[in-house]
């Protein structure tokens, strides 16, 4: 158990600035007290429904986005800061993969100006070995040794997101935050993708922050998982922990949500739903307080928390 | 709304603050005073002095500043070193014709500009469209002092359709017809090239307008309800498109006054703008610093009227 | 994995879009007015440059008062100025000074407005808020008036104060318009994704996000000539542009201020006329046509 990065008690708020002089009259709370322990190799999952935070949590990782308190701890120093990002290893060790391919890659550079962007940043290359690696990068991804001089528009999605890929894997990380990484793809390139990253992940012993809204794809990446709604963690822990013993009415809801091809059992799913949907409706005063804030987490077990108020600890 | 266009207007509070303080400045920075009108070789310099003291020339600037406002807020610009006179008489006598002319030139660019650029879009790639097209792009691009000396050599001296010079032929008594219609005379030409040049913004604006909205849906649903195309054009598009139009209409004033230097130079028009050159080359600095001031702030206005009048006609901007 | 799926390989042709200089090319050769207005610039300029290397502007500026207004002839191909200067060579001469002019106010005010502009629109915040503020003032004061001005009150007054006078003015709009195109560039994600692979502000502002906005800056920068080229004629026309002592085009044209020049003498003002006026129409034809090979909305195939 070897701890690469945690996040502490991290929230981000943003002020909405209203009325006639353009005072600050109230805050979104994007993310609001959120924390999680990475650990080596591993891979975890955030996933939440749009605007639930969870890409806000992966910028602020990165340093994309400014925190409002709270801290992410790696190797023992806190990284919110700019100026101790740059003092230490962190840009070099935490990188990025985007979910728009196209935006991501700069259109008027060439792919090995593209994957060596980083290469040319931390480290001190000739251009020959400069470009070997570059190559080496491309071979990992499977992509052919003549993209090396094309633009990003020349390939299509699936590849460009591979090149997404081998520039993140450029600097030998050891986190990369990919933020929705497949979502914008074909299905049948989704997979492709993944088992990129799973592979890589073996080969470097790469920790990866998922963020998805896609639980099949999270079933199929992701060790750990994390539930977000309304910018905070409604439930965290293991694959089967969530999959098999879901807790919070939220991540019922979710679970259910997912579409099953079983014509047979078609009518026996709908009220199913409509179950759990129901319960929702019902008891959604049990799992959010009365400004609709989800309640602190709660263990469930030795790796399983969630956001629910026990029965019996009631009044406590 | 009437909060949007209050803060507009409370900000320009400190433009127009800055703008006087950078004039105030610039007039320091120019030689003379008021009492230089009034040198003659008789004068006692002794006496000039005590004048000068007496109307605070002496004081720290920050005291001359904000005398110089209070001034200048009354409309008191002090006296013109040449003319002899009060600067705002001097000027008020010329803006009447500037207006006039600006008036005029108005009328006539929205006379062109709004049917060509209906017309231009609607029959998009046809003749006449080529024809506007070609014609903006050359409104556009020419430079306003050479289209007025060709029109001015053109109309004014081979054809002599029209005056040359001044803005009425003395000794035409007021009030008559034959007044009116000699001043008309002596407007129609400047104005007519004040509009040629005016026009190429509000065509361009007018017919991309059409040509974007011919597809949308609102027009579709106008088209299948059974609205006449004619209608459609008039009733449907043209409202929508002339937002953007409207729009613009504070600029235009703004840029009718800068251009006015040209135009009333080149033409002899006795507006503001030739009063401004006639300034420059006489040295006659109290009338320079008043008008720079006050076409400063009719620039101001200009623009704050195209915001008010963009935020009335297009919703999404009075929300932010 | 490596193979290219069939499906990824028709999107890969289909993507194949050029770029660049190409489009340009390709859009010049379309268009035969864009073709002729380039092939007249370089005419123009080619005239203006040669001949001014060839002719003794000292020896050209020199007044002979006999020989006033003489008639275009044999030895005067334009005739003469009321100072008895050969039209011609002053139109060369002119023509140079106010071409270089122009160019000067365009770079000098291109770096200065791109860089404010992309420097306002990366930063956003109190950067962005202080140096708008700047320019929303500079926008709504009468430039044109205030530049009077500022020429008739410098002492030392040269070539030099009218370009920085100029400069100090027209920054401003190009400030503001690629600050509004930086800020919807720098939203795009390689802008993010630079700054996670360690790369520097400056780097990535002038590196990264400038490229991507090259065609506008080129066609803006087209436009702009021209139009500088007419504001130097114009001021230097009421007498308030280059010194006296420096031969522009637009002095020339403002012998015609004078009605008898203007309708009796028309050698001296007219070429020069015509000269700004052919000069402003072609670049502002082949800025437009740079325009539309930018936009792939407007190209013409």
């Amino acid at each position: 158990m070897s701890e690469l990065l945690r996040l502490n008690d991290l929230k981000i708020h943003y002020p909405i600035r209203s009325g006639f002089f353009n005072r600050i009259t109230d805050y979104v709370y994007a993310v609001d007290g959120v924390t999680l322990t990475l650990e080596r190799g591993k891979t975890y999952g955030l996933i939440g429904e749009s605007g639930s935070g969870k890409s806000t949590i992966g910028k602020s990782v990165v340093g994309l986005e400014k925190v409002t308190s709270g801290e992410v701890v790696y190797e023992g120093n806190d990284v919110t800061k700019r100026s101790v990002r740059k003092a230490t290893k962190y840009n070099q060790d935490v990188q990025m993969i985007f979910q728009d391919s196209m935006s991501s890659l700069n259109p008027k550079k060439r792919v090995i100006d593209i994957i060596a962007e980083p290469i040319r940043n931390f480290e001190n290359l000739t251009d020959l070995e400069e470009k070997k690696r570059v190559q080496e990068m491309l071979d990992i991804v499977g992509m052919p040794t003549d993209s090396l001089y094309k633009y990003p528009h020349e390939f299509s999605g699936g590849q460009r997101q591979r090149l997404g890929v081998a520039r993140a894997v450029a600097t030998s990380p050891k986190l990369i935050v990919a933020d929705e990484p497949v979502s914008a793809l074909d299905l049948s390139v989704q997979a492709q993708v993944l088992n990129f990253m799973k592979h890589i992940q073996q080969q470097y012993d790469l920790s990866y922050l998922f963020i998805s809204h896609d639980l099949g794809v999270v079933k199929y990446m992701c060790d750990n998982l994390a539930i977000m709604h309304k910018g905070r963690f409604v439930e965290v822990g293991t694959r089967e922990d969530i999959y098999t013993n879901p807790q919070h009415i939220y991540t019922k809801r979710l679970l259910s949500a997912i579409p099953k091809i079983d014509v047979e059992n078609r009518e026996q799913h709908k009220a199913q739903r409509r179950a759990v949907e129901l319960e929702y409706q019902d008891l959604i005063s049990d799992y959010y307080d009365e400004n609709g804030r989800v309640y602190d987490l709660q263990d469930i077990s030795s790796t399983h928390k969630a956001a629910v108020i026990h029965r019996e600890s009631e009044g406590v | 709304m009437w909060k949007t266009i209050l803060r507009r207007v409370i900000l320009m509070i400190p433009q127009i603050i800055i703008l006087s303080m950078f004039i105030f400045a610039l007039a320091k920075a120019m030689p003379g005073d008021p009492f230089t009108g009034l040198i003659t070789p008789n004068t006692d310099p002794n006496r000039i002095e005590e004048l000068r003291e007496e109307a605070g020339l002496n004081d720290p600037w920050p005291t001359q500043y904000v005398n110089w406002v209070k001034k200048a807020v009354k409309g008191d610009f002090g006296v013109s070193y040449v003319k002899k006179m009060p600067v705002s008489r001097v000027i008020a006598d010329k803006a009447v014709n500037t207006i006039w002319l600006s008036t005029f030139a108005l009328i006539l660019t929205y006379a062109i500009a709004l049917p060509f650029g209906m017309l231009a879009g609607r029959y998009q790639n046809s003749f006449f469209d080529r024809f506007v097209v070609a014609y903006n792009y050359i409104s556009f691009a020419v430079p306003p002092f050479v289209l007025s000396l060709l029109m001015m050599y053109a109309f004014g001296y081979k054809l002599a359709w029209f005056p040359t010079n001044g803005s009425g032929t003395v000794g035409i008594p007021h009030g008559t017809l034959e007044f009116y219609v000699d001043k008309f005379q002596h407007i129609i030409l400047p104005a007519i090239t004040q509009a040629l040049l005016a026009t190429a913004v509000t065509i361009q604006y007018l017919r991309t307008e059409v040509i974007d909205s011919k597809g949308l849906d609102y027009v579709k649903t106008a088209r299948s309800k059974g609205v006449p195309e004619g209608k459609v054009y008039t009733r449907h598009i043209f409202r929508n498109a002339s937002l953007p139009v409207a729009s613009t209409f504070g600029y235009e004033i703004t840029g009718l006054i800068g251009g006015s230097i040209f135009i009333e130079t080149i033409f002899g028009y006795p507006g503001i703008g030739k009063l401004f050159i006639d300034s420059l080359n006489g040295r006659d600095y109290s009338v320079i610093t008043a008008l720079v001031l006050i076409l400063g702030i009719a620039t101001l206005v200009g623009t704050l009227l195209s915001d008010i009048i963009l935020s009335i006609v297009d919703p999404r901007i009075r929300i932010q | 994995m490596a193979e290219v799926t069939p499906s990824e390989k028709q999107q890969l042709s289909e993507s194949t879009v050029p770029m660049g200089f190409n489009v340009i090319v390709r859009e010049f050769k379309k268009d035969k007015v864009a073709i002729s207005s380039l092939v007249i610039i370089i005419v123009l300029l080619s005239i203006a440059f040669i001949g001014s290397a060839i002719i003794d502007t000292r020896e050209l500026m020199k007044v002979d008062i006999l020989n006033q207004y003489a008639n275009p002839s044999s030895q005067h191909w334009l005739g003469t100025d009321i100072s008895g200067r050969d039209v011609f060579g002053e139109l060369i001469v002119g023509a140079k000074n106010s071409i270089l002019i122009g160019f000067s106010i365009t770079i000098i005010t291109s770096i200065v407005g791109v860089s404010v502009g992309i420097i306002s629109g990366y930063y956003g915040g109190i950067v962005d808020n202080i140096l708008m503020r700047i320019v929303d003032f500079v926008m709504i004061l009468p430039m044109q008036m205030l530049i009077i001005v500022f020429v008739t009150i410098i002492p030392k007054y040269n070539i030099f104060s009218f370009v920085t006078i100029m400069s100090a003015f027209y920054w401003v709009g190009k400030a503001r318009l690629f600050r509004s195109k930086t800020l919807s560039e720098g939203r795009k994600d390689y802008v993010s994704a630079s700054k996670t692979l360690g790369t520097g502000d400056i780097k990535i502002m002038f590196r990264e996000v400038m490229p991507n906005l090259s065609s506008l800056i080129i066609t803006n920068l087209t436009i702009n000539f021209a139009a500088n080229i007419g504001i130097e004629t114009g001021l230097s026309f009421l007498g308030f542009g280059l010194p006296s002592d420096v031969p522009s085009l637009g002095t020339l044209i403002g012998f015609a201020k004078d009605s008898d020049v203007l309708v009796n003498k028309t050698w001296v003002w007219l070429p020069a006329s015509l000269f700004v006026l052919i000069m402003m129409l072609s670049i502002n034809y082949v800025g437009q046509a740079l325009g539309r090979s930018a936009d792939a909305k407007q190209r013409l195939g």
